[in-house]
């Protein structure tokens, strides 16, 4: 498990179930007048194919990296009080959150583009893959539609 | 000459059965160079060649980025975590 917490911020990848009620926790303070949490899951059908569990890998130390920077972009772009990003790694079954994207601001409208904007964003950038299994057995990668964008180094 | 190592996750891993792969390449190759002579080299890369990035250091280098013996060098498919 690789988990970042500082009191504006929590980043974590770990193959535990995700805790709801500790980022809930996590993102009260007094200055905030909203909170917008995401919370992805596993879907059990999909184009009439059911889905028995994903599993996600990530190349880890990067995925972490990428979620920070995420949150970097997020806090010079919203006024946000606290934010976090949570993502389970390994096997996840139909229902359980494999995600969580959570953000704290004085005022709603930006609780939700940040909440959006990151998660967003996260699909794209962060370097994490799921497998679907399906009934009978079938494994499959999840191919994403867009290459990363590239940072200028 | 210097032999790069690259790490390999997802569908790319299943393809190869290979957690990574190694390279020759010169010191100082581009990430470019480094993609078209991976994708050379192991065929079943060739389809991702315009969709992958090659990650040095964890960062996502541009095409024109040097590589240096001893960086870190990991290919990233389109990713698909959330």
């Amino acid at each position: 498990m690789v988990a970042e917490k500082s009191n504006k911020r929590w980043v974590s990848l770990s193959k535990a179930r995700l805790d709801v009620t500790a980022a809930y926790q996590f993102l009260q303070t007094p200055a905030a007048g909203g909170i917008a949490l995401f919370i992805g899951t596993t879907r059990q059908w999909t184009d009439g194919h059911e889905t028995t569990l994903l599993m996600y890998e990530g190349y880890e130390p990067m995925a972490q990296k990428e979620m920070h920077r995420l949150l970097d972009v997020a806090m010079t772009r919203w006024p946000i009080h606290r934010a976090c990003i949570l993502h389970r790694l390994g096997e996840v079954p139909v229902t359980e959150a494999s995600v969580l994207v959570g953000v704290a601001t004085a005022h709603r409208p930006e609780a939700f583009e940040a909440c959006r904007f990151l998660i967003d964003r996260l699909k794209v950038q962060v370097p994490i893959w799921k497998q679907e299994h399906l009934t009978h057995g079938q494994v499959n990668w999840i191919e994403g539609n867009e290459p990363p964008e590239t940072t200028v180094t | 000459m210097v032999s790069f190592q690259v790490q390999l996750y997802s569908v790319l891993r299943s393809k190869l059965a290979e957690a990574s792969v190694n390279l020759e390449a010169l010191d100082g190759v581009t990430t470019g160079e480094l993609l078209d002579a991976l994708c050379d080299h192991y065929p079943v890369m060739a389809p991702y060649r315009n969709i992958m990035r090659l990650a040095v250091n964890q960062e996502y280098a541009l095409e024109s980025r040097i590589i240096r013996a001893g960086d870190e060098l990991a290919l990233i498919t389109p990713v698909s975590g959330g």
